[in-house]
């Protein structure tokens, strides 16, 4: 019992490593966070402003546009940081780094669960970067309070878990820098083919059914809920499960693809 | 007890490339072992599966008494592993580099602090260890790279071509370091070099490789005798060159030397070249100039091979 409770403490412990080595990284070159923090806040000023009156729609449920967008920023961001971890381990493979990790005793998921660890961390910049933007300049609402905010971080977090352990699972494949190129092309398209900037109401033609079978729908739905009204079980319920699918095949296909990096 | 590492028909293939072919090793405790061949002779390929990063296409092999490929991980935990160009990370410290494989190692943080610092003092490192590793030259990134193979103090280290573009000073220094520690802590060695000198210097025992098949095995004194009989060159008075010559190709087959000059092989190794000074003073002949010439690692090479791994030219 002891030397297994060690063993899962050891391997917590490697986990946090790999983590903080990532923060380490991105502290001494913060020109990696700029894409990730900057645009985020780009699109909910623009959009914002661009699209004030397109609330008047019906299925936006909010009378200010900021209240909409500001989700979906934040979720832009999120997927964004989640290159983190895929970036990392590009460049370790690049210059031959990552050989140093897989020559030690640890165990591909305390590797991989650092990398995720570390991407889900950067997006809690942009996503506070975006809310004190929201409600700072642009006067946005928070009718679901607390709980509201909390779903908002959590399921920024939890994109940014799914889109790194996706990413990772391309790079693992590929192994150059070259594959976060195709993972931002797939990536975005599965951010944008969603309710992310409208709802489905004001969605037509094959558009609506992709974005109504699209599981990133009901993880934004989810996460924008407080910025509409109050959080619900209702809302919540879909994205945990969705999240959890996206979750479960990512981290398959992530460690699926690890079996590769030595061939 | 197992060898610390033992190879049976190990071979790895790339598509229709053979890189490494049915190699055997088997490799004494204590042991440094030199792996010498030319680029692309399949040296690294067969370290990546010795240490577990490269899965055989046949064959198998065990380090420190664990199968490389059903028992990755024990053999992880047992090993050091500097690979080539030092792969390091430019954005850390050599402290930070230092305390990270400790814990990819599962030592403590109190072990860590103490063997640490003792490491950077041990590769002379300790005044950089808080300097990013950006900045540090090409034989700093190599020391510190075996400091950081060494953290867990591991049985059988494993070096892969560790001074390749390293300056001479830097590289004699990397290999006193080499020597101390096989000497100090008993770690076996398994070391991939191009470079003759290092694996002559360093190894006390050598495989060539070349075509990803070992070609010749045994001690670098051996391997050299096996070649042939050093040459001994002997420039004499041009009024002593014929009796000379009658005196030396009598203890020795005559070798061919430029105009003035008699060479011989020196049967009997180096020890011999007494006799012959002896014969020839007893024949009163003035000497003027002696030579003996020992045949290299290259020639053992060459002699395998067809080919010169120095300078790369036909033999």
């Amino acid at each position: 019992m002891t030397s297994l409770s060690s063993y899962w403490s050891n391997q917590w412990l490697i986990t946090a490593a790999i983590t903080k080595r990532g923060l380490l990284r991105m502290r001494r070159l913060p020109s990696l966070l700029i894409p990730s923090i900057i645009m985020p806040i780009f699109f909910v000023i623009a959009f914002s402003g661009s699209f004030s009156s397109v609330v008047q729609l019906d299925g936006y449920d909010t009378n200010k546009a900021v209240n909409w967008m500001a989700a979906w920023a934040i979720l832009q961001g999120s997927a964004f940081s989640g290159l983190g971890g895929g970036g990392l381990t590009a460049t370790d493979l690049e210059n031959g780094f990552f050989d140093r990790l897989r020559a030690a005793p640890i165990t591909p998921a305390s590797l991989i669960a650092g990398l995720v660890g570390y991407s889900i961390t950067r997006a809690t910049l942009p996503t506070t970067a975006v809310l004190i933007v929201s409600f700072g300049v642009l006067d946005a609402d928070m009718p679901g309070g607390i709980l509201g905010f909390v779903i908002a971080y959590f399921t920024a977090i939890a994109i940014a878990a799914v889109m790194s352990l996706f990413v990772l699972g391309i790079v693992f494949k590929m192994k150059t820098l070259k594959s976060l190129a195709v993972a931002q092309v797939v990536m975005f398209s599965m951010m944008f083919l969603s309710v992310g900037q409208a709802p489905l109401e004001a969605i037509e033609g094959w558009l609506y059914h992709v974005a109504k079978y699209n599981p990133i729908t009901h993880v934004i739905r989810m996460g924008r809920q407080g910025f509409l009204g109050d959080v619900t079980w209702a809302g919540t319920q879909p994205g945990l499960i969705s999240i959890a699918l996206l979750m479960a095949g990512a981290g398959i296909w992530a460690r699926g693809c690890y079996r590769k990096v030595d061939i | 007890m197992d060898n610390p590492i033992e190879a049976k028909g190990l071979t790895r293939v790339f598509g229709d490339l053979v890189a490494v072919n049915s190699i055997n090793l088997s490799i004494n405790e204590g042991e440094v072992f030199g792996f010498l061949g030319p680029n692309g002779a399949g040296k690294s390929t067969a370290v990546r599966m010795l240490t577990t990063l490269l899965k055989p296409s046949g064959g198998s092999a065990k380090v420190a008494g664990y199968d490389v490929a059903s028992e990755a991980s024990m053999v992880r935990k047992k090993i050091g592993v500097a690979l080539q160009d030092a792969a390091i990370d430019p954005l850390m410290t050599g402290n930070e580099l230092l305390k990270l494989q400790a814990v990819l190692h599962g030592i403590t943080r109190q072990d860590a602090k103490i063997r640490c610092p003792e490491l950077l003092e041990r590769v002379g490192l300790t005044a950089a260890g808080d300097k990013r590793v950006g900045t540090y030259s090409g034989g700093m990134r190599r020391r510190l790279d075996l400091a950081l193979s060494l953290v867990h103090r591991p049985k059988v280290l494993f070096l892969d071509e560790p001074t390749t573009g390293l300056d001479p000073t830097s590289r004699v220094a990397l290999w006193e370091e080499v020597r101390t520690l096989n000497k100090e802590i008993g770690t076996t060695v398994f070391l991939t070099t191009q470079y003759l000198e290092e694996a002559d210097q360093l190894a006390q025992r050598i495989a060539i490789i070349d075509n990803g098949q070992i070609v010749r095995e045994g001690s670098p004194a051996a391997l050299k005798s096996d070649v042939g009989a050093p040459t001994l060159r002997v420039d004499v008075v041009d009024s002593d060159f014929e009796i000379a010559k009658q005196v030396m190709t009598e203890l020795g087959e005559e070798r061919p030397a430029r105009k003035g000059r008699i060479a011989i092989g020196l049967t009997g190794g180096t020890r011999a070249i007494t006799v012959v000074l002896k014969a020839l003073e007893d024949q009163n002949i003035e000497v003027q100039h002696v030579e003996l010439d020992e045949p290299s690692l290259d020639d053992v090479f060459a002699d395998a091979t067809g080919r010169r791994l120095e300078g790369g030219g036909d033999t």
